[in-house]
């Protein structure tokens, strides 16, 4: 079968990738509750007890895996769920961060909890001025054409890297935003590198629990619905626009919320954080782990992370061209990604067939 | 009785070709009306701008006396208009059941839920149930739909138009493509709608028009060319120069 771009871009082929589930036996359905959420369980508990077994560099290394996870997941729910791929995913991410610093720095708010809720409602209402004139270009269906969609979003991305560029007393400037301290819960608990990191799980476990409701919802399928007919759902009576645009709005919130957790995580935000570069690491994340499997961003990853760290570490100049391989390799030979071969693979040993 | 649909004066151009030009009718509750025409003759389109898929370039559309000219496609859906496409509208990547739930979902409450697991809500799959047994694909539930068989497809594709248990089904050559035994089980699904379901059906298998068809209309060149019962029809000169001569004989008897 011949890969055709555009298939990829469209998460068309990724789709296809994966057979539908059957229908669950009626009777077992706690037993198959339980063989579902086992990985999850077991991911759960290993990373629970990391710590105490690795050396800090790494614990650090896996905070930042799951901050990564974390946005690689909500870009895929506009991209592997609603069919609508974006080229500007990282303004949520960065844009999040920088808000995320410039309270704390302008705006004296220190209790983390307060930041993060209005971190969300900032990235939530962001979404909701770009959404308009964005789903205006992308139409009905546009799945078949996204590409002025694709530029828009892109420009979306480099308008605000202009605006942290010249907005310097706010943002610092092309230098960026530094200082931004580990953050205060307001329960007398400082928190250091250390304990950050189960900040970091807590608050990403939660955020993957309500994604993962979100697009099993009947919200979720109505999504889904649009990513393979828009047309159709129409007539069905969706509001289709209604759909697309709050799914950017979600996507970008919880995008901004990897941005917060980035931001306290490495203590400053750079503008190249909202522009292409950082978009070109989810679009990876999501490509390698694949689109079509919930925690296959998840995989993407942990893997874009982990070779990141390698490269830094190695051969930092040359990280860029190890990571236009990595994207020529995958689309190559597992354009369906690494997602969608795990899963397979867990099929064929605890369920006796293949997907 | 009042009308459930009236169309006056619609009319939409793709460039410089007038696709459907000044088209009035209108169709009676539980009236079944059957649209025939050659290739090309606009049929599609009008449904297009029935459903609010196409935006008219004039005229009118009444549905249950509300102007919904302007109204989005799935608003139309909301107040009680259904279509079926054509060209096979379904999807693909899905089970037959989800699909089935995915349609149902479109007219009924909680559509913008986001808690709760959509593949087990009770009510929908009950009515999943029901409606994927009155199309003969129950036994067929969890294949994924790419993977059906095309007579199957088309099943598939009448029975999402039904799950949002419309007051105006419309129907676009729901025979497509079928062997005359399929089309003949399609002839008898619709007539065993019940006079609830208004039926405006577009049809080029002749058999499948007269099976169902309480009037006809003959659309040609994007024009209302005539119009009558299906006795009036079979005898109308203009019909019959359409259907059994050569195109351009016609031209002249719209
Ligand atoms: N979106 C469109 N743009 C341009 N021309 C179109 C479009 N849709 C249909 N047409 C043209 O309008 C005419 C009527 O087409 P259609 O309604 O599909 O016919 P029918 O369904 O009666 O076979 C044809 O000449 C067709 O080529
Ligand atoms: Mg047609």
């Amino acid at each position: 079968m011949a890969t055709r771009p555009v298939d990829l871009l469209l998460g068309r082929l990724m789709r296809k990738a994966v057979a539908a589930p059957p229908v669950a036996a009626e009777g077992s359905r706690a037993l198959a509750l339980f063989k579902a959420w086992l990985p999850a369980l077991v991911i759960l508990l290993l990373l629970l007890v990391l710590p105490s077994f690795v050396p800090s560099y790494i614990q650090s290394l896996v905070t930042k895996m799951m901050i990564f996870a974390l946005f690689g997941v909500s870009m895929n729910i506009l991209w592997g769920y609603g069919g609508i791929p974006t080229f500007g995913h990282a303004a949520f991410f960065g844009f999040g961060g920088y808000v995320c610093g410039i309270l704390i720095i302008h705006g004296g708010i220190a209790n983390f909890w307060v930041n993060l809720v209005l971190v969300m409602v900032i990235t939530a209402l962001l979404g909701a001025g770009l959404g308009i004139p964005a789903f205006r270009v992308y139409g009905v269906g546009a799945s078949d054409n996204p590409i002025y969609f694709l530029l828009v979003t892109l420009a979306f991305g480099e308008l605000l890297v202009r605006v942290a560029i010249s907005a310097r007393s706010l943002t610092g400037g092309s230098t960026g935003l530094s200082g931004i301290p580990y953050p205060d819960l307001g329960i007398g608990v400082s928190i250091n590198s250390y304990s950050y990191y189960f900040l970091v799980l807590g608050i990403v476990a939660v955020c993957l629990l309500v994604i993962y409701r979100i697009v099993n919802s009947h919200y979720g399928y109505a999504l889904r619905g649009i990513h393979d007919n828009e047309r159709r759902m129409q007539a069905l009576g969706f509001n289709t626009w209604l759909y697309k645009y709050t799914s950017y709005i979600i996507a970008g919130m919880f995008g901004g919320v990897a941005g917060c957790l980035f931001a306290y995580f490495g203590g400053t935000m750079v503008p190249n954080n909202m522009g292409m570069a950082m978009t070109d690491i989810v679009f990876l994340i999501v490509i390698l782990g694949s689109a079509s499997v919930y925690f296959g961003p998840v995989i993407g990853a942990v893997i874009v992370v982990g070779v990141d760290y390698l490269a830094s570490m190695y051969m930092p100049e040359r990280w860029p061209l190890i990571m236009a391989a990595i994207i020529v390799v995958v689309i190559m030979f597992i354009p369906q990604g690494v997602g969608v071969l795990l899963l397979d693979l867990w099929r064929k040993v605890f369920h006796g067939s293949a997907a | 009785m009042a009308a459930l649909l009236e169309v006056s004066g619609l009319s939409v151009h793709f460039g410089g070709l007038a696709a459907v030009k000044d088209v009035t009718f209108s169709i009676e509750p539980g009236e079944r009306l059957v649209m025939i025409g050659p290739n090309g003759a606009g049929k599609t389109t009008l449904f297009n701008l029935l459903t609010g898929q196409l935006k008219p370039s004039g005229g009118k559309v009444l549905f249950k006396g509300q102007d919904i000219t302007h109204k989005p496609v799935y608003a139309r859906t909301q107040l009680g208009m259904a279509r079926s496409f054509q060209i096979t509208s379904l999807f693909p990547n899905e089970t037959v059941l989800t699909n089935a739930l995915i349609a149902l979902q479109g007219t009924r409450g909680g559509r913008y839920r986001m808690f709760g697991v959509f593949t087990r809500d009770k009510v929908l799959r009950s009515a999943a149930q029901e409606l994927l047994e009155s199309i003969d694909l129950w036994d067929k539930r969890s294949e994924t739909v790419s993977s059906l068989a095309y007579g199957e497809t088309r099943k598939l594709e009448m029975g999402l138009s039904l799950a949002s248990s419309p007051d105006l089904l419309m129907l676009d050559e729901p025979s497509c493509g079928l062997t005359p035994t399929e089309s003949k089980d399609i002839t008898e699904r619709i007539n065993t709608l019940g006079k609830k379901i208004t039926v405006l059906m577009i049809s080029h298998d002749m058999d499948l028009a007269f099976g169902v068809a309480e009037r006809i209309i003959l659309l040609h060149f994007g024009e209302i060319s005539c119009e009558g019962t299906c006795d009036e029809i079979r005898a109308n000169q203009t019909v019959k120069d359409i259907y059994m001569g050569s195109h351009k004989a016609s031209t002249a008897g719209g």
